[in-house]
């Protein structure tokens, strides 16, 4: 490795020409080659690229698998079994038969047509991968392709961001921006071995898919627009996020027209692009019409006009006077409204979807939480802290806005799009804590371009004076011994500074040891990087939370393992058309682990029913059990986390039930009950009784009041919420308990049936008014009978 | 496995049923042996049905209704009004135990009736009136009675009109003479099997009525029913002479206007009453139950959107040891997703073999068939059979529909287009074309 690095060096010059002309880059390059006389260092250079980026792939591989190492190779988390229940049944039964699955276990009695409301790209990625393995006789278990599929995905996620960032700006700032995409934590929190989503494979293709159109941008050629499309294509079948593309595009086109820059090759590209891309999102069943149906997608199409629009007055212009022209611009402007009029009366007409409530979202952070609870009460939807950015992108997050700078300042066609790809992620990113994976690369890309720029400027004596050269080298050689993972920057900021020719001028003044300083400084701060990717990795984006571990204090570690301890009792307990009421959280994990029917899970599709589910939660148990006997319930699951002071409890999620229950019942559930009279949430003897009586409530603490967890607690002690539970000893009267898990994180009753709901239950029911009876009864004693006694 | 569901549900059905056939275990509790002879008519009627009795004194040490969790008895007789604790392991709970058990019960008070059986009562849904409370009624009594107006005479039409449980209501009428009961209004379960005359009322007789009277006029209920969701069966009268040899042979002759019969009413309805209660009569089970789409014989996995459906129920009716076909008119079929999306009459085919034929609405889900036929004196009918309905599948779409036919041409007239334009481009020479691409 050492070797290579120096010389490289000597190679400088090939690339040097690069950066003053910004498309013949290769050009120039190859020609340099040849008349240095250094035949190899061509080879050289692609021997380091493809080094580092094979190093970057497998220490992004390795560092994803903290959760296998520590717990096993397991699925995680709430979407990823519904994406690989949905594999292993498209692995068995074929592909058609999933397009055309009607999976009855979910959204019970609704169904739900998963052919048709899913984006069916990972499945078909990790089914075609576990095709081509059999076929080759190696017996992969679909699981295992499931667990592992994201990592190896965000290798090609790091090849991809590097010919992006390289069409951009360089190939140093590539190799720094797929390094940095490798390890990234605001990646990594969506591509760990196990979270088997569509994040995993959707951040490859939105990068490939900007790098086709970069390309097919800078060539004009219909090649490499097509490929473009296919990409594309790819995307809009792995994720919902290919809106951000389709929207992206467009809006990168719009403002090139703004700024005067069309030209014949935008042209071929963003038609064929945008014709073929059409055509192909539309092949996906749960895509559909939306492409030509919703205000999401308009923005396309209007752009796609307007490219007509001004091609053809580019045309024109060619033959007509000047004179001639301006009567054409009153023609476009009447077209332009025309074409808005009509989009707008259409909106109203009902041809085309107005914005969804997602979308709003987006723009007032304020929306959702007022009109679709729903979509506030996901944690990941969220705005975003600053302190998130921080711990997602460290030092990364402070230098992109310096490439972003350099972009600014050495704007071009492609620049222009990288520029609006930040500034659209940073906003949508700051919106919502989801969407920092959409930012996540473009801050990659712009920090290896800062990065390349700040060691071009400071190693760049080097070709001039040896002597710093080598003093540099040996530093960043010591940096290399120390952590492996330094070697990828060194050798990309050396290839950096091979490019400058250019800046000659304005390096001077700079010692070297200002240089050195600088470099080593530097070099630190990636090294720190570094170290805080892994332990962000291994601490907080690592946990598979359907195993969970506790630490005591001497060190020892104790896996929980109540959900499967759960799922696997309902699957081997319960009838085979069980239906199993919970939260939405957990339908996709009993439909995946315990294979049973439920009424509600991830896919939140249906708001109404949800709210069904959680009126039947926030009421009291008779009402409950009405509802609950509507919907054919015959088991109820609830997450306790009391016991062991686990924080994701269903408790914990309950205000969301009720606020989700008043959306739709408003004349039922009212928020305000479930609080104290001063406003406070708590679940001790100054509850509100209305939370007190609530089914979740009796259903979390059901026989909690008989525990004693330690000596100075009282009975009954909720370590979750640090409280004495109000409501202790209480039964049970439409329900009974099924089971609870170990440390009962899990609890699960059983419905009574209402044929066999026992009489002395219902006491209450019957009428007790026994008026006045005990006053003339006759004295007998017990057990005796009057005329017996008279007789003896 | 969707049909499992329904055969779940008939197997449940005919379980209950077969437990409690006719005939059967029967513990009979009495207040003293005596009532053993003087009730001897009702009981060896019983046995000649084949009823095994067991007569046991209510306050025997040694009472015991279930053993190792299973009930010793199908049947449970309490002519003992004054019991106020019943001895060994019986208690109230015990005998509600029993009858969520599925087991039969018949009660019988007087107007001395005891704190155990007004529990047991209030448990079913009635109330019984205070002690020493007798049904008065100064109109309609019988020339027998002596003053107090006591022992008074119901007419047949005060009967239920259920001939599945009293019998013809073309008999003599009936000689009653104890306390009344109310039921619980807000019970459905509760039947009013006797009700008492309009002019009744319910006080002690030898006391001047001071207070409202606590049951007056209809309200009164001389005997009263309850069958359980589970279909066990509970018969509360308010009179143990009701079913004595005394009121069975006795003859009947209201005081005012009323014609003389010789015999009264009372051993034909409490021989009814008594065949129901324990099951013998209006016992209905659903035996087979089967659905396809029309035109095929076997059940699919899941039926599509806009199937024609055929779905058969056979139901039966005990009658003695063996199942007759039951028909009725109005058994009615609901093709329900939460709610019923189809509701219609099903018609009787041929031996209780009814059909439906419909057509499943367009929308998918998982529905189940449900017949749900609730008849006073029947016993609960119950089916349900889940199966799924789902979508078109991608090939299940019409493939040329009119209104596509322009975009054919266009699309066929674009190819063409393009065709030709090929062969112009390739064959004349255009000097400014070539750097369009």
């Amino acid at each position: 490795m050492q070797p290579s690095t120096t010389k490289t060096q000597a190679g400088a010059p090939a690339q040097t020409a690069g950066k003053k002309v910004l498309f013949p880059d290769k050009k120039v390059s190859a020609k340099q080659v040849k008349s240095s006389g250094l035949t190899n260092i061509a080879g050289l250079n692609s021997l380091i690229i493809f080094t580092v980026l094979l190093l970057a792939w497998i220490s992004g591989f390795a560092s994803r698998l903290f959760a296998v190492i520590r717990f096993e190779s397991i699925i995680h988390e709430f979407d990823p079994w519904f994406n690989y229940r949905a594999t292993a049944y498209m692995v068995e039964h074929g592909f058609y038969n999933f397009l055309n699955w009607f999976d009855e276990r979910a959204w019970y009695p609704l169904g739900r047509i998963v052919g048709g409301t899913v984006y069916p790209g990972l499945m078909l990625t990790s089914g075609s991968i576990h095709y081509i393995l059999h076929s080759l006789n190696i017996p992969v278990h679909i699981r295992d392709i499931c667990v592992f599929l994201a990592p190896v995905f965000s290798g090609l996620t790091a090849i991809s961001t590097y010919f992006l960032t390289k069409e951009l700006w360089s190939s140093g700032a590539g190799l720094f921006a797929a390094c940095f995409i490798a390890i990234v934590p605001g990646y990594i929190s969506r591509s760990v071995a196990g979270s088997y989503d569509n994040e995993g494979i959707a951040i490859f293709a939105l990068q490939i898919t900007y790098y086709l159109w970069v390309k097919s941008v800078k060539t004009g050629s219909i090649l490499w627009a097509t490929l473009t499309a296919l990409s594309y294509f790819y995307m809009v079948s792995a994720w919902g996020g290919y809106v951000f593309i389709i929207n992206l595009i467009p809006l990168h086109v719009f403002a090139l027209l703004v700024m005067n820059r069309f030209s014949v090759r935008l042209f071929t590209a963003y038609t064929v692009f945008y014709i073929l891309g059409l055509l192909f999102s539309m092949q996906i069943p749960f895509v559909g019409f939306q492409p030509i149906r919703t205000s999401e997608h308009m923005a396309a199409g209007g752009v796609f006009c307007l490219m007509f629009l001004i091609g053809g007055l580019k045309y024109l212009r060619t033959f007509m006077t000047k004179a001639e022209m301006k009567y054409f611009g009153g023609i476009v402007i009447g077209i332009t409204l025309v074409f808005l009029t009509v989009l707008i009366g259409l909106t109203y007409a009902g041809f085309v979807a107005p914005w969804s409530g997602r979308f709003y979202s987006l723009w007032d952070t304020g929306y959702a939480k007022i009109h679709i609870p729903i979509i506030a009460s996901v944690s990941e939807h969220q705005p975003t802290t600053w302190f998130s950015f921080f711990f997602d992108l460290h030092i990364l997050v402070t230098t992109f806005p310096v490439g972003l700078w350099y972009c600014i300042k050495h704007i071009n066609d492609e620049r222009v799009f990288v520029v609006l790809y930040a500034i659209s992620a940073v906003y949508f990113a700051g919106v919502m804590v989801r969407l920092m994976l959409t930012l996540t690369p473009v801050v990659c890309m712009l920090a290896g371009i800062a990065f390349s720029g700040l060691l071009e400027l400071y190693l760049k004596e080097e070709d001039r004076e040896e002597s710093g050269t080598n003093a540099v080298e040996e530093e960043s050689d010591g940096e290399q011994e120390r952590s492996p993972g330094r070697a990828l920057y060194d050798k990309a900021g050396k290839l950096r500074r091979m490019k400058h020719e250019k800046p000659k001028g304005n390096g001077d003044g700079l010692g070297a040891n200002v240089r050195n300083a600088v470099v080593i400084f530097v070099l630190m701060l990636l090294m720190m990087f570094t170290v805080h990717c892994t332990w962000v990795t291994s601490n907080a984006y690592s946990s598979p939370s359907i195993v969970l571990a506790s630490y005591s204090n001497e060190g020892g570690r104790a896996i929980l393992d109540d959900f499967r301890e759960a799922y696997y009792w309902l699957s081997q307990n319960t009838h085979t058309d069980a239906r199993v009421m919970s939260w939405w959280d957990y339908g996709y994990q009993i439909a995946g682990m315990a294979n049973r029917t439920t009424l509600v899970d991830n896919n939140t599709w249906n708001n109404s029913h949800i709210a069904l589910v959680g009126k039947a939660m926030s009421s009291n148990e008779s009402a409950a059990y009405e509802i609950m006997t509507s919907l054919d319930v015959d088991y109820v699951l609830v997450i306790f986390g009391g016991m062991i002071g686990y924080s994701g409890d269903d408790i914990n999620k309950f205000l969301w039930m009720v606020r989700i229950a008043e959306g739709e019942h408003p004349q039922d559930i009212r928020e305000s009950d479930y609080f104290t009279e001063r406003g406070e949430f708590r679940v001790d003897s100054e509850a509100s009784p209305t939370l007190l009586n609530s089914l979740m409530y009796k259903l979390s603490y059901y026989r909690f009041g008989e525990v004693k967890m330690d000596y100075r607690s009282p009975t009954g002690f909720d370590r979750t919420r640090n409280a004495e539970i109000g409501n202790k000893n209480f039964q049970l009267t439409y329900l009974e308990e099924a089971y609870t898990t170990e440390h009962w994180l899990v609890r699960v009753y059983r419905l009574a049936s209402i044929f066999f709901l026992n009489l002395n239950a219902l006491k209450n029911f019957t009428s007790r008014k026994k008026k006045g009876y005990i006053k003339g009864r006759p004295t007998v004693v017990k057990g005796q009978k009057p005329q017996k006694r008279a007789s003896s | 496995m969707k049909s499992a569901k329904g055969v779940f549900g008939c197997l449940l059905v005919g379980l209950l049923v077969a437990m409690t056939q006719a005939g059967g275990p029967t513990l009979v509790l009495l207040d003293n042996l005596a009532i053993k002879e003087t009730h001897s008519i009702f009981f060896k009627m019983l046995q000649g049905s084949g009823y095994t009795l067991t007569f046991k004194l209510a306050d025997d040490a040694n009472l015991v209704l279930s053993k190792y969790g299973e009930h010793l008895y199908d049947h449970l007789i309490i002519f003992a009004p004054t019991v106020e604790e019943f001895g060994g392991s019986m208690s109230v709970e015990t005998i509600t135990d029993f009858i969520d058990g599925g087991g039969n019960v018949l009660v019988a008070g007087s107007s001395q009736t005891g704190d155990a059986l007004r529990d047991l009562a209030s448990e079913s849904g009635f109330e019984i009136d205070e002690v020493g409370t007798s049904v008065i009624d100064h109109m309609n009594y019988d020339v027998s009675d002596y003053g107090r107006h006591t022992k008074i005479v119901a007419e047949p039409s005060q009967l239920i009109d259920a001939p599945v449980i009293v019998g013809d209501r073309k008999v003599s009428p009936l000689l009653y003479q104890g306390t009344g009961l109310i039921a619980d209004p807000d019970n459905p379960l509760v039947l009013k099997l006797l009700t008492a005359s309009s002019s009744a009322y319910s006080y002690h007789p030898d006391k001047p009525v001071k207070d409202y009277p606590h049951a007056v006029g209809k309200n009164t209920l001389l005997i009263a029913a309850l069958q359980a969701r589970n279909n066990a069966r509970v018969v509360f009268s308010g009179s143990l002479y009701f079913f004595s040899d005394e009121a069975f042979t006795s003859p009947v002759h209201k005081v005012q206007g009323g014609n003389k019969h010789e015999v009264s009413g009372n051993q034909a309805v409490a021989e009814a009453i008594a065949r129901w209660v324990f099951k013998e009569n209006g016992v209905i089970r659903v035996s087979f139950v089967h659905h396809h789409k029309k035109g095929e014989a076997e059940p699919p996995v899941a039926y599509t959107i806009m199937d024609d459906v055929v779905y058969s129920i056979n139901v039966e009716q005990l009658s003695g040891d063996k199942w007759v076909p039951f028909v009725a008119e109005d058994l009615q079929l609901e093709f329900v997703r939460i709610d019923p999306f189809v509701r219609q009459t099903m018609k009787h085919v041929a031996n209780g073999r009814y059909e439906a034929r419909f057509k499943i609405p367009d929308v998918y889900g998982v529905y189940q068939f449900k017949v749900d036929y609730t008849r006073i004196g029947l016993t609960h009918l119950y089916s349900t059979t889940q199966v799924s309905v789902r979508p078109l599948q991608h090939t299940q779409y019409e493939r040329f529909i009119p209104s596509a036919y322009p975009y054919y041409i266009s699309a066929f007239s674009m190819m063409f287009g393009v065709f030709l334009f090929s062969i112009v481009f390739l064959h004349f020479k255009d000097d400014t074309k070539s750097k369009v691409e």
